[in-house]
């Protein structure tokens, strides 16, 4: 039962990071990135389509992830270049991405909600099925896939990413203090649109990893607010890669457990407040904290 | 001064057509893109929400929640409070309505309906007194924690729905009906139009006078406007904030009582349908004027109704209103002036 619960735990929490990690970035570079839902849904649904069109599992997560890639550009202008407000924006983008999904399913299938398409290919796993007889991490190992093997290598990355290149220096001085870089000769506006653009790759692959692992159907309830529970994660783990991680793993395993709770005849709809509570918690604790430690 | 006034008039104009007219430029592409003509179908939209004194109704009736949701928005962004969370508090406030409305005795008659909104104002103001109170106490910043609100409610009503308040005789998902008494009543039968409408109105009215005349409402604006110079002329952005936050969530949860009492009678699952979403867009897009807002409120309110019956005789899905709502809310944050002075610069 652990077993499956761990299992289940890693499966869930990678869309969650993968979109929480491309949102810390965003947020180091000083925006906060509400749409990565937006980003992730339409990742989704492009992965889907591109997965049966060609058959191919690479191309379709390169497709989702070049699609959020775009869709966080051109949501990075309106705030860089337009002066929008962030949060409204994203909101905005939210809504807009949800209705254009609706539209462009209702015109191309004939129904909104559920799209199944034919040869869908799903996430291959990266370990020979005989990896499960190994006991307890067993059938873990068997369920992993590339992109969450990606997942945990861009946690490993990033610290050194942010903290020691040139570009991970030029985004967090971004986040800080937006005049030094641009005395310096460099542009935040750009600096602000590349991170931007990268929290929508990365929010394009986690739509891939939610359709493509192991139903290969897009629904347009698909992504079910993770795109704010991982902006809850960087929130909770103060824009630091692990910490950040060890949230999004912590819900992973709420949402896993989730399904099992209800078996001991814990309401679900009661448990899914769970992670948001926590989330509201912890955010005052460590507000608490902080202020207690600036006195 | 009849110039400058002339000035501020013209800039809310233009930043309320401004938005609607991009998004009805995108959405004419979009028709044209799947073989539809734009101009039949906004004449369409437009003879479907005005053409007759039941269109009218049925479209003033869906702009009855959105009265209550973008006067809550307003209050708050007016104050500088990124409040996102009236959608909780719509959902909140309408299930403490409706749950009251029918395990009330139905013996206490026409003072039942006062009764079951008081209530849920005063759930609506608990709800959004918390984040209030942790932004003006801890700065928790509000943004996530109002987000993270709207969630819960969902989730708290979600269950109650299908528990504790579960109707036994129909099925999932819905509480038993309100009694009668507790109905508001409608105002033009068939159609839908209520007396909340009349509620929301009478509310936008308050909320002007508010926030023009009234010392707290003043200094709701100057606290949005600078914080620092607030405090230094004496107001307590504590206080100030907390009360923006009580008074939304009242605006908003008695939004949620006028609609369980007077458009649904009962309380289900999917109560609301982004209403306090469309009432952010609605805010943005009159600038927090009650003006601008009883107009939006009425935009918003014909597409929905519109759309409804559109998609019925067309082949146009109804989720183009939310393509327009969507974007609306990001062109009404736009700052149109930069894209001039860019240009200027670089002449």
């Amino acid at each position: 039962m652990i077993e499956q619960i761990a299992a289940a735990a890693i499966l869930l929490t990678t869309p969650i990071l993968m979109a929480a990690m491309g949102g810390l970035v965003n947020r180091q570079g000083g925006i906060v990135n509400i749409a990565l839902e937006a980003k992730m849904l339409i990742g989704a649904y492009v992965a889907v389509v591109v997965s049966s069109a060609s058959g191919s599992w690479m191309l379709a997560v390169l497709a989702a992830a070049l699609v959020g890639t775009v869709i966080g550009w051109l949501f990075s202008l309106t705030i860089t270049r337009l002066g929008a407000n962030m949060i409204i924006a994203g909101l905005g983008l939210n809504v807009l991405a949800a209705g254009a999904l609706g539209f462009v399913m209702t015109i191309l299938y004939g129904s909104s909600g559920t799209l199944r398409l034919p040869d869908t290919v799903l996430l291959p796993r990266l370990l020979p099925e005989g990896v499960s007889q190994i006991p307890l991490i067993g059938r873990m190992l068997a369920g992993l896939d590339p992109l969450t093997v990606l997942a945990w290598v861009s946690v490993a990355a990033l610290p050194f990413l942010l903290g020691s290149t040139r570009i991970g220096l030029w985004i967090r001085a971004t986040g800080n203090a937006a005049q030094v870089v641009r005395s310096v000769g460099l542009r935040p506006a750009l600096v602000q649109d590349v991170s931007t653009a990268f929290a929508g790759f990365f929010s394009g692959l986690a739509g891939a990893h939610l359709a493509l692992y192991s139903i290969g159907i897009f629904n347009e309830g698909l992504t079910a607010g993770r795109g704010f529970i991982a902006l809850a994660a960087f929130y909770f783990g103060r824009n630091r890669p692990w910490p950040t991680a060890a949230a999004c793993l912590l819900f992973g395993i709420l949402d896993a457990a989730q399904i099992r709770m209800q078996t001991v005849g814990l309401p679900p709809r009661l448990m899914g407040a769970l992670p948001y509570l926590m989330v509201l918690a912890i955010l005052v604790l460590t507000q608490m904290r902080s202020l207690r430690r600036a006195k | 001064m009849t110039s400058t006034l002339f000035k501020t008039w013209l800039e809310r104009g233009t930043g309320f057509a401004l938005p609607v007219v991009i998004a009805l430029a995108v959405s004419a592409v979009v028709l044209l893109a799947i073989g539809e003509s734009p101009l039949d179908t906004f004449s369409l939209i437009l003879s479907e929400s005005f053409g007759s004194a039941r269109r009218i109704a049925s479209t003033l009736s869906a702009a009855t929640p959105l009265l209550f949701t973008a006067v809550a928005t307003a209050i708050c962004f007016r104050a500088g409070v990124f409040n996102v969370g009236v959608e909780g508090a719509f959902l909140i406030g309408g299930l403490a309505a409706v749950v009251a409305g029918f395990s009330l005795p139905a013996s206490l008659g026409w003072a039942l309906t006062p009764i079951c909104l008081a209530i849920a104002a005063a759930f609506g103001a608990a709800w959004l007194w918390l984040p209030g109170w942790l932004l003006a106490r801890l700065e928790v910043d509000e943004v996530v924690s109002t987000l993270m609100l709207n969630f819960i409610a969902a989730a708290i009503t979600g269950y109650l729905v299908n528990g504790p308040f579960l109707s036994a005789q129909s099925g999932n998902n819905v509480t038993p009906p309100v009694h009668e008494a507790a109905e508001l009543s409608r105002l033009m039968p068939p159609a839908t139009l209520h007396s909340g409408f009349l509620i929301g109105l009478a509310i936008l009215f308050v909320y002007a006078i508010w926030a023009r005349r009234t010392p707290a409402g003043v200094e709701g604006a100057f606290v949005g406007l600078n914080r620092r110079f607030s405090r230094a002329v004496g107001i307590s952005v504590r206080h100030t904030i907390i009360l923006a936050m009580v008074l939304s969530g009242v605006v908003a949860g008695l939004g949620g009582a006028s609609h369980g009492l007077g458009q649904l009678y009962r309380y289900t699952d999917g109560f609301s349908a982004g209403y306090g979403f469309t009432g952010m867009a609605v805010a943005l897009l009159g600038r927090n004027h009650p003006v601008g807002m009883l107009l939006g409120a009425v935009l918003f309110g014909a597409l929905a109704s519109a759309g409804t019956t559109i998609q019925l005789f067309s082949d146009i899905p109804l989720d183009l209103v939310n393509i327009i709502q969507g974007i609306v809310m990001i062109f009404s944050v736009v700052e149109l002036g930069r894209i001039t002075i860019r240009r200027r610069a670089r002449a």
